[in-house]
This record gives structure tokens, C-alpha cells and sequence, in this order.
């Protein structure tokens, strides 16, 4: 079974650099429908994370999808909204095993759900940790955080999250 | 030439290991097919148990079969599936029924082009395996009708 | 309207768990686990007129003409692991309705990397939004989570959880089905292997595999003629969380917490009254929040009840007694299966040396 050709990039007719291929981890394929992230995308590569908010409900919606989960808005009425890009550690596993060799390098990493502050939940990566603190595993939940940007490829940008101390409370979804 | 031969040869999917004695016995041009003790009845495709009454693999043996019996029914094709076999159409496409009693699905070979688009063929004739090496590594059978 | 003691397991029939199947493929393991369920029913094979399969690449069609089945009730249920379970109930189903008199169910996992296999991972969000951010091997990494936030809402200690890899391991031991059967464990063992992931160690994971089980389902009535004491379907429901799971409101429920109270309603028992059960546990924290969910222990209380309670099949409060997919391995899609053909085999009194005493009433999770 294959699912899916490969994606957004492939897609959008680029073509890998000598920069892209030095790169060997995973870069996001799009395996459902590669029009419907691509803003997401192209948002990170601005250095700014785009959500999208569904207004009839009062809500954001990630992943991406083409109607709303939980009360099927259709995706017309699905608006893509800049967000503070500050939430926090949701809970996380420190990977010791990848099952994608190119990680086996970078071993451990903190491998984490990030709630947003405006309420949905992303997967990332939370850097900044000391090798001690790896070891002792001291990443707690609800650990304030805030999107770092990562260009690892001239084509891809990856939401990374970086420890803050800022204590502010989540914010509630935006009315306007 | 294996490069000259452009249709599908056989992809076993569901266990190689289990249907290589057919293929091995095509190659000599010979048919073997599996014979359940449990039953004592003949079947096919290759299995890992017999149908119907589920014998085990051990005791499943491979035996060679007479190669002759009759239409069970045909359809001919005037558009095939793949585009390999579009300059043969129309062919006849056949169920065999061997004598041993398992059925099987081959083209009837030694048909005129007249015979084919009349649907001269009828259920019920006389038929025999032949064996068509297409490739240095498959031997297909096929059928051609007889008199007996 | 319910299927309560309308339908039962008649017959069963598991193959040997094992690392690799190889020369064998799906379907004809199917045949060979349907014909000891068969033969254990005591029926002949034209009995048979119901067929449940997985219905992926096992689909109903083909496995039936496969095992030359001639049936008027058939359907595929697409559950992951939880579909021989699945399975189970949609076969309750149809012989209360008169469906089938006699619905083989009957789920398979070949392991043999010469034809390939499921490496592929599911279509979805998961290519895109979490393999770049390197994610750990299959369903670890998400389990790994679930047991870090667990550990910290409720206090649970790898310690304790320990236990549930080591006391499973030494009911393996009473299995010769179990792909660690002359592997014992100590609980020590569990605490120095190497983590996979933090918080999950090494023992702590399931180990694919492959094999195969069958169940037979009939009516009450025709069960009540049995030779085989007859394991009646009190209960079941099917529950079902996100795949993924990012967006659950919580992560440390299960389904169960929404299936278990159907199954418990139907039955007209309460936990309290369970004597065993068998839980799937592809992890020791999946097994463990599912014991949570469906009332056997109190929400957050998983760590003291596995430090304070024996459940070995020798225990107080049995748990997976025949060593659990964890010790019996894994076979894929026929994972959860297994633990309602050891329930049956249980009840039905046919566990040899890890048979357990009080095996009346228990509750499967598969």
C-alpha cells in the first residue's frame, strides 16, 4: 500500500537544493491533502505560526482539515489566524530509540505535546535542555514555551519550542 | 527473451512458497496440483489448507494431474484490463474444469479469429494443457481443445 | 435491547506466538486456527455459516473462498488489535438476530519480512506534523507520553508498573503458546533495561510477532449442547479514541472509560464482581489506565493496586494469565484477540497449569 506522493514540496514543482539534502531527518510530507497545510507552512517560513480558527464555533482546529472535528464547519468558514505561538508542555517522552535513524545522532530529545495557549496541541520538539537535565528527566508539564523557527531546509521551516519564563495565563480563544 | 515478453508473468502474492511447486511443475510442462488426504479431492489456487475442509499443509500433497478437461464456461475479450494484451483482442478468456476437479482460468490457444468473435466455443469441450514458456523463468499453461 | 447471554464462545483456537511466520501467510494461518477452533467446538466445518475476519488484507471474500467456506453472514472488523475482540461482539450480534447459527471469527498476523509487511504506517496527519520532530518507533512514542503525564498527575512510579511486564512474564512461563515461555523475568530486570523512551523501558513494550486465534460464536441455545462449557457473552462495548491522540481532551483515558460502562450495564455485574481479567497491553501503562477506565481500580490508584496486589494466575486478582501479549508477544492484528480466547480457555477450565480457581466471570479488554 502506498499512501500519498510525497507531498507538499513535490507538489509545489521545487526542487531539492544541495542544502535540502544535507539535511536527513524527515521534512513534512503531506499525506492527506497538501492544499489545505500549506498555509501552515508558509507561515513558518515568515517565522510565524498560522492556526486555523473556526469562528462559528469560537475555536482552532490543528492539524489542518478541510471541515472542522467535532461540528464539521465547512473549511470556507475556516480562517487561517497568526497565534501568539506561547503555550505549554502538555506532557512529552524523552526519546532514547528513533525509529528514524537520522535522530539516533541527536538521542536524547525531548519529543513533546505543546498546548497553545489558545488551545490546540502540537507535537515538537522542546530544546534548550542540559545534558543533566536530560538525564534526570526535569521537563515538567505545563512548563511555559514559546515557537522557535527552525529553517532546516531553503524549502521547510520546523515550529520548534523554546523554555520561557513568562507566567502569563493562557489566553482564551480570540472572539474577534 | 525474458525483455521481449511484455504481459504480466505470475506475481505470487499470497505465499511464493506454497505455489512454487505449480510453477516448478509448469517449467517441466507438467501440471501438479495439491491433493488433500483429508478430503481426497484436488484443489486450486495452492493453499496452506485444503478448502472446505481445512487439512493441514503436511498433509497436502503435490501430485501430478492429467492436464485434461473441459470448458466450464469463457468470456471473450474484446478490451482487456492491460494494455499488453490489447493488439490479441479479441482472445478467449476460460474456466477450465479438470477431470481431477479443480477449476482453473487460461486463454484457449489455436483459435481463428472467426471462431473467436462467433463465440464458437462451447461449454463443455474437450481440452488439454499446453505449456507456454514466455519468459526463461515462467511457463504458462494454456489450453488448446481436443477430441477424446 | 441487549445481547446479554444470547450468544457464546463455543470453541477456540490459538497458534503459537511467534517472532516470525515465516512461509506462512495470513490467510493460511486463518486455516489453521480456524480448524482447532472447529474441532475444539465440536462442529463439523459446514457448520459453519458466519465469518468475521480483520477486512483489510484479510478480507472476508477472500479468506472464505480460501478456507472454502460456503456462509450467509460475513463482515470484516477493522479494529487494529481490537478487532478479533470486535469481532466477537458483531458475532453476538448476528446469531441473536439469526444471522448465522455458527459465526467463526477468526484474525491473523503473518511476521514474515520476505513478503513484506506493515511498515508503512496509516494514512493520516502523522508524515507531516510528527515525523519531523522524530518521533519513537510506533505507538511509543504517544505511550510514552500518556505514562509521563500519568506519572505526574497521579504520582504512578515506574516501579510500580514494573510489575505488570514481571508478574506477566511469570505467567508465561505456564504458557507454552508464549513466545517468552523459558524466558522468566525478576521485576528487577524490568527497572535496569534500557529505555526506548523515557518514561517506557524495554520490558515495558510489547515485541511484534506474529500468529493467529479463532473463536466460535452460537447461540445460547445451541451452546447449551456443547461439549465445551459454554462462555457467555454477558456484555460488550466498542469504544474508540482519536488515532493520533494530540487533540484528546486527556490523554490518560482510554475508550474503556466509554465502552466498559455498556459492557457492565448489559451484564448486570459491577467490577466488584469480576474474578480475572485479560487487558490489552501492548504497554504496561495502556493496560494500566484501561484497569482504571473500566472500574477495576480507582482512577490514579493503578500504581499502588500492581505494588500491593499478586496478579500472577496464582494472585488474588488475575491479570492476562497467560503472560499477556507483553510475554506472549504480539501477534499484530490478532493482538487483543488473544485475550478473549484465554478468557474463554479460562472459563472453559482448559489452562492446564496456569489455570486459575475462580473463573466464572471476567472482563476482556481486547
Amino acid at each position: 500500500m502506498t499512501y500519498g506522493d510525497g507531498g507538499g514540496a513535490k507538489k509545489a514543482g521545487k526542487k531539492a537544493s544541495a542544502e535540502e539534502s544535507s539535511y536527513n531527518k524527515p521534512l513534512p510530507r503531506a499525506t492527506l491533502n497538501p492544499e489545505v497545510s500549506k498555509p501552515f507552512w508558509d507561515g513558518t517560513k515568515k517565522h510565524e505560526l498560522w492556526i486555523q480558527y473556526d469562528r462559528r464555533n469560537n475555536k482552532f482546529v490543528f492539524p489542518p482539515r478541510e471541515v472542522s472535528p467535532g461540528d464539521l464547519t465547512p473549511m470556507d468558514e475556516l480562517e487561517w489566524t497568526k497565534v501568539s505561538g506561547k503555550g505549554r508542555v502538555y506532557s512529552y517522552t524523552m526519546v532514547y530509540q528513533s525509529v528514524i535513524p537520522a535522530f539516533n545522532e541527536d538521542v536524547p530529545y525531548v519529543n513533546a505535546t505543546i498546548q497553545l495557549d489558545e488551545g490546540v496541541r502540537m507535537t515538537g520538539n522542546v530544546l534548550g535542555l542540559t545534558e543533566k537535565q536530560k538525564t534526570n528527566h526535569e521537563l515538567r508539564s505545563n512548563q511555559r514555551v514559546e515557537a522557535v523557527f527552525d529553517d532546516v531546509t531553503p524549502d521547510w521551516t520546523l515550529v520548534k519550542w523554546q523554555i520561557i519564563d513568562d507566567e502569563e495565563p493562557p489566553a482564551p480563544p480570540s472572539k474577534e | 527473451m525474458a525483455t521481449e515478453y511484455k504481459k504480466p508473468v505470475p506475481r505470487p502474492s499470497v505465499n511464493p512458497e506454497v505455489s512454487a511447486p505449480f510453477w516448478a511443475g509448469t517449467k517441466k510442462h507438467e501440471l501438479w496440483l495439491q491433493y488433500s488426504k483429508g478430503s481426497q479431492k484436488f484443489f486450486f489456487p495452492p493453499r496452506e489448507v485444503s478448502p472446505g475442509d481445512l487439512t493441514p499443509m503436511e498433509e497436502l500433497v503435490w501430485t501430478q494431474v492429467s492436464g485434461k478437461g473441459r470448458i466450464y464456461s469463457y468470456t471473450t475479450i474484446y478490451q482487456p484490463a492491460m494494455a499488453a494484451f490489447a493488439e490479441e483482442a479479441p482472445y478467449v478468456h476460460a474456466l477450465i474444469q479438470l477431470d481431477e476437479g479443480a477449476r482453473m482460468v487460461g486463454n484457449i490457444v489455436d483459435m481463428t479469429e472467426d471462431e473467436v468473435r462467433n463465440n464458437s466455443l462451447q461449454i463443455n469441450t474437450r481440452v488439454e494443457a499446453v505449456f507456454e514458456d514466455v519468459t526463461p523463468e515462467w511457463t504458462l499453461v494454456k489450453w488448446r481443445r481436443i477430441e477424446d | 435491547m441487549s445481547f446479554r447471554g444470547e450468544a457464546a464462545i463455543i470453541g477456540i483456537g490459538e497458534l503459537p506466538t511467534q517472532r516470525t511466520t515465516l512461509g506462512r501467510s495470513m490467510p493460511g494461518l486463518l486455516g489453521d486456527a480456524a480448524r482447532l477452533a472447529i474441532h475444539d467446538a465440536h462442529i463439523k466445518i459446514e457448520d459453519v455459516d458466519g465469518i468475521i475476519t480483520e477486512g483489510g488484507d484479510t478480507y472476508p471474500a477472500f479468506v472464505a473462498e480460501y478456507l472454502g467456506l460456503r456462509v450467509r453472514f460475513a463482515t470484516g472488523s477493522s479494529m487494529m488489535g481490537a478487532s478479533g475482540a470486535t469481532g466477537v461482539a458483531l458475532a453476538s450480534m448476528a446469531v441473536m438476530n439469526g444471522l448465522a447459527n455458527y459465526v467463526l471469527v477468526c484474525i491473523a498476523q503473518a511476521r514474515n519480512p520476505a513478503l513484506g509487511g506493515g511498515a508503512e504506517g496509516f494514512p493520516g496527519h502523522g508524515s507531516e506534523f510528527d515525523f519531523p520532530y522524530g518521533p519513537a518507533a510506533g505507538a511509543n512514542n504517544g505511550y510514552g507520553q500518556i505514562y509521563q503525564r500519568h506519572m505526574e498527575l497521579y504520582g504512578t512510579t515506574q516501579e510500580q508498573l514494573a510489575h505488570v511486564a514481571s508478574n506477566q512474564r511469570f505467567n508465561a512461563q505456564g504458557n507454552p503458546n508464549a513466545v517468552f515461555d523459558g524466558q522468566p523475568i525478576t521485576h528487577q530486570d524490568v527497572m535496569d533495561s534500557r529505555y526506548v523512551n523515557y518514561p517506557l523501558r524495554l520490558l515495558e513494550v510489547v515485541m511484534p510477532c506474529g500468529g493467529a486465534a479463532a473463536v466460535i460464536v452460537t447461540t445460547a441455545e445451541r451452546a447449551a449442547a456443547s461439549l465445551n462449557k459454554p462462555v457467555y457473552v454477558l456484555g460488550g462495548g466498542i469504544g474508540l479514541d482519536d488515532f493520533g491522540g494530540m487533540q484528546k481532551p486527556e490523554i490518560t483515558v482510554s475508550p474503556v472509560a466509554r465502552s466498559a460502562p455498556i459492557a457492565f450495564n448489559m451484564s448486570g455485574y459491577s467490577p466488584r464482581d469480576i474474578e480475572f481479567a485479560e487487558f490489552y497491553d501492548c504497554y504496561t501503562i495502556l493496560e494500566s489506565m484501561c484497569l482504571e477506565d473500566a472500574g477495576l481500580v480507582p482512577k490514579g490508584e493503578i500504581g499502588p493496586f500492581f505494588e500491593s496486589t499478586d496478579t500472577t494466575y496464582k494472585g488474588e486478582f488475575p491479570i492476562n494469565t497467560d503472560g499477556g501479549q507483553l510475554s506472549a508477544g504480539q501477534p499484530g492484528l490478532a493482538g487483543g484477540f488473544r485475550h478473549v480466547v484465554e478468557a474463554a480457555r479460562q472459563i472453559m477450565g482448559k489452562a492446564g497449569v496456569r489455570q486459575i480457581e475462580r473463573n466464572d466471570l471476567g472482563l476482556v479488554n481486547g
